[in-house]
C-alpha cells in the first residue's frame, strides 16, 4: 500500500518549479526538524510501546508554519530518507522494515496530517487576517485536532490492524493512550505557530494573499 | 553534535556478493518480503524465510552482532504483540505475525547494511528522474536532500542549547520555553540557507518561462 506513494513523494519537491531557494531551504530544514525531534527523546507508552516523541509536534508545526504544499514536501522528504535507510525514525529505527511494524500507520499518517493541517492553517490565517482575539488560535487548534485524529490516529489504528493483526476495538484502545499527549502537543503547536507567524510575518501569510488574489 | 556519524550507523563496508548486487535488486528483495508477509499463512514458512534472510545477512560479512543490532529496536514491541496474540489467537498465528515482521525488518537491514549512504541517497535522488517530464528537477531534489542532511546536526544542537538556557533560567519544566526557541532559530536558519543558496545562484527554478 505504501510502496506506491514513494515515487510520488520523490516527485513533489520538484513539481512546483515556482519554489525558490528560500522555499527549498524551509522544506529541507523542516524535514531535518522532524528528524531531529524524533531523535531527541522517545518515551515508550501504551500497550504496544509505540514511542511518544516531540515528532508529532514537529509534524503539526510543519503544516501550521509552511502550508499544505511545502509541508507535504518536507514531511515526504523525511519519510523518503527514513525509508531509504537513514536512522531518523523515532528510536533510531530506519528502513523499509518500519512499514512492517505496528507504528507504520502513524508514520504514513504524518504526511497526510501535516498536509491537511497546513491547508486548514492557510485558510484560517487568510480568513482571520483582520480579526484579533481568540478566534484564530481556537480555529487553528480545531484544525490541528481534526487533522491528527483523522490521519494520524486513523491511519495509526489501521496500521496496527494490518501489521499486528489486532481487531478494530483493540487497536482503538491501544491508540487511545496517545490522545492526552496529542492534545497537549497540539495546544503547544498552535501557540508556537502563532509566535512563528508573528516573528516571520511572511512565512505563510503573504503566500496566502498572493496565492489567492481573487475577491 | 556536529558530526555526520549517525548517518554511517548501519553500513558495513565489504566486497561480498550482496554488496555488489545492484540497489534495485535489493530493493526488490525488500519489496518481495513485504508482499510475502501478507501472503504467508504458515509460521513454518515464515521461519524458513527468516532463516534464509539471516543467512544472507551473515553471508555479507556484517556479522551476527550487527544483525542483532538491526533487530533490537523492534524486539520489545514484537514481544508485546507476540504475547498478546498468543493469548488472543493462539501460538501458531502469533508466531506467524511476529516472524513475518522480522522477515521484513531483516530484509530491509540487508539493504542498509550492504549499501553505502551515498549510494542510497543517489538511489533516492534518481527516483525523481522518471518524473522529469512532469517538471521534476533531480538536481534541485538532490540539493534539498543534501541541505536536510546537514541541517539535522543543527537541529539537534539547537535542542541542546535551548535546553541548557532554559535550565539556566529555571524553566526546564516549561515546554514552550524548551521548544519555541528551537523553532524560531530553525526558521531563521532555513531562511539564511535559502538566501545563501540564492546568492550562489543555486536552487532557483531553472526554466523561468512560467
Amino acid at each position: 500500500m505504501t510502496q506506491t506513494d514513494h515515487p510520488a513523494t520523490a516527485r513533489t519537491p520538484r513539481r512546483r518549479s515556482r519554489w525558490n531557494a528560500t522555499d527549498l531551504g524551509l522544506i529541507a530544514v523542516f524535514a531535518a526538524l522532524v528528524a531531529g525531534s524524533a531523535l531527541i527523546a522517545a518515551i515508550p507508552v501504551g500497550g504496544l510501546g509505540v514511542p511518544i516523541t516531540l515528532q508529532t509536534l514537529a509534524v503539526m508545526l510543519t503544516g501550521l508554519a509552511l502550508g499544505p504544499a511545502r509541508a507535504f514536501a518536507a514531511v515526504g522528504l523525511y519519510l523518503l530518507l527514513g525509508l531509504a535507510g537513514l536512522p531518523i525514525f523515532s528510536g533510531g529505527r530506519s528502513g523499509l522494515g518500519v512499514l512492517a511494524g505496528p507504528s507504520a500507520g502513524y508514520i504514513i499518517g504524518f504526511l497526510f496530517a501535516a498536509t491537511a493541517v497546513g491547508w486548514l492553517a492557510a485558510v484560517v490565517l487568510a480568513r482571520t487576517a483582520k480579526r484579533t482575539g481568540k478566534l484564530r488560535p481556537i480555529l487553528l487548534f480545531a484544525g490541528a485536532m481534526v487533522s491528527s485524529i483523522v490521519f494520524i490516529h486513523g491511519l495509526g489504528i489501521l496500521g496496527m490492524m494490518v501489521n499486528a493483526k489486532l481487531d478494530f476495538s483493540k487497536a482503538f484502545l491501544a491508540d487511545l493512550a496517545f490522545y492526552p499527549g496529542d492534545i497537549i502537543k497540539n495546544v503547544l503547536a498552535v501557540s508556537i505557530a502563532l509566535a512563528l507567524h508573528k516573528a516571520f510575518p511572511d512565512l505563510l501569510l503573504r503566500r496566502v494573499r498572493t496565492a489567492d488574489p481573487r475577491p | 553534535m556536529s558530526s555526520h556519524g549517525f548517518l554511517l550507523a548501519a553500513y558495513v563496508p565489504g566486497r561480498s556478493l550482496i554488496h555488489r548486487v545492484p540497489l534495485w535488486l535489493k530493493f526488490l528483495l525488500v519489496l518481495g518480503c513485504g508482499m510475502a508477509s501478507f501472503l504467508i499463512a504458515d509460521w513454518a514458512v515464515s521461519a524458513a524465510v527468516l532463516a534464509m534472510l539471516c543467512g544472507l545477512f551473515l553471508l555479507s560479512g556484517a556479522g551476527p552482532a550487527r544483525l542483532l543490532r538491526a533487530v533490537r529496536p523492534v524486539l520489545p514491541v514484537l514481544l508485546a504483540i507476540g504475547a498478546f496474540q498468543w493469548w488472543q489467537l493462539g501460538a501458531p498465528t502469533a508466531a506467524r505475525i511476529v516472524l513475518n515482521i522480522l522477515v521484513c525488518v531483516v530484509a530491509a537491514s540487508i539493504l542498509t547494511a550492504t549499501t553505502s549512504v551515498q549510494a542510497l541517497l543517489d538511489g533516492v535522488a534518481s527516483l525523481a528522474r522518471p518524473f522529469r517530464r512532469f517538471g521534476a528537477d533531480p538536481e534541485r531534489f538532490a540539493l534539498t536532500i543534501a541541505i536536510m542532511l546537514r541541517s539535522i546536526p543543527f537541529v539537534a544542537g539547537a535542542y541542546m542549547d535551548v535546553r541548557d538556557s532554559a535550565r539556566a533560567r529555571g524553566l526546564e519544566r516549561n515546554p514552550r520555553a524548551l521548544v519555541l526557541p528551537v523553532f524560531i532559530s530553525t526558521v531563521a536558519f532555513a531562511r539564511q540557507t535559502g538566501e545563501a543558496l540564492a546568492a550562489r545562484g543555486l536552487g532557483e527554478p531553472e526554466d523561468p518561462e512560467d
